[in-house]
């Protein structure tokens, strides 16, 4: 109960942060926060090897990839500011949802399930049983995220290569 | 801790990410608010994995694969997400998203 209050509470601080602070860096340091605390999050709901996967893919490459983007164009805070209107109207959408979820995930209480049978069901959410589920009923899936990675990496590839031959193209 | 506290929790993790693609203007503080939602998407998946695993092994680590697909999808999205940036940027210095409303339909 407690492990989880305070995991809630430092992630939806770093949530606020990445949306609220006006540096990108900073930003994106905060959303490198949030990102580790839900590994610690995915350990309490046994999925080690997720947690695992989280920290190194996540908080690893793609926040590396982030911030080298931040740092190469030298980004810095945000000239103009969205509309004070809008940006309510955002903030009333964005409170309005969360609630409606959110009350509506609370109005149906269920029984927290049994720690025992979780982790003998799961045994920490191991390689070896996700395995047998991404090659079994997920084959079509996998081979499709196989031909998007290659897609994704033909695109970046073509993006820069343009680049390239153009050079005075401003 | 029972499913519904981390299904709330989520769901106030995507709200905030949702808020901030809809008020920060630099594309690539859009981009980091989608990873946030998207990281909300895969709590919830995580908690209902937990959830369903005393109905069977296979169907609880379901909800865990799914979100091993997740990641992989993630990252495609921001190797060519970022490269598009980097290519507007070059041109434009900025990537502020109103000076690319042209872009649209």
């Amino acid at each position: 109960m407690i492990t989880f209050a305070v995991l809630a509470v430092v992630l939806v601080i770093g949530a606020l942060g990445v949306v609220l602070l006006r540096q990108p860096v900073h930003a994106a340091l905060s959303l490198v926060g949030t990102l580790l605390t839900l590994a610690v999050v995915f350990v309490t709901l046994e999925a080690h090897f997720l947690a695992a996967i989280q920290v190194i893919v996540y908080g690893g490459a793609i926040m590396v990839l982030f911030l080298f983007v931040i740092m190469l164009l030298n980004l810095q805070e945000e000239a103009t500011k969205t509309r004070a209107a809008y940006r309510w109207i955002a903030y009333v959408v964005g409170v309005v949802a969360a609630a409606a979820i959110a009350t509506g995930a609370l109005l149906d209480p269920r029984q927290a399930p049994d720690a025992l049978a979780v982790s003998d069901a799961l045994r920490g959410g191991s390689p070896e049983l996700i395995a047998q589920v991404l090659f079994g009923e997920f084959m079509l899936a996998f081979q499709l995220v196989g031909v998007l990675l290659l897609t994704a990496m033909v695109g970046a590839v073509a993006l820069v290569q343009r680049q390239a031959e153009t050079p005075g193209a401003r | 801790m029972a499913t519904e506290y981390y299904v709330a929790l989520s769901a106030l993790i995507f709200a905030i990410g949702a808020v901030g693609v809809l008020t920060r203007r630099s594309a690539i503080m859009i981009f980091l608010s989608v990873e946030l939602m998207l990281n909300a998407a895969n709590l919830a998946l995580v908690a209902y994995a937990r959830h369903w695993a005393a109905a069977g092994t296979l169907v609880g680590i379901t909800g865990q694969t799914a979100v091993f697909i997740i990641l992989a999808v993630a990252a495609a999205e921001v190797a060519v997400g970022l490269g598009i940036l980097v290519t507007i940027f070059r041109r434009r210095i900025s990537t502020n998203v109103d000076n690319l409303s042209e872009v649209r339909l």
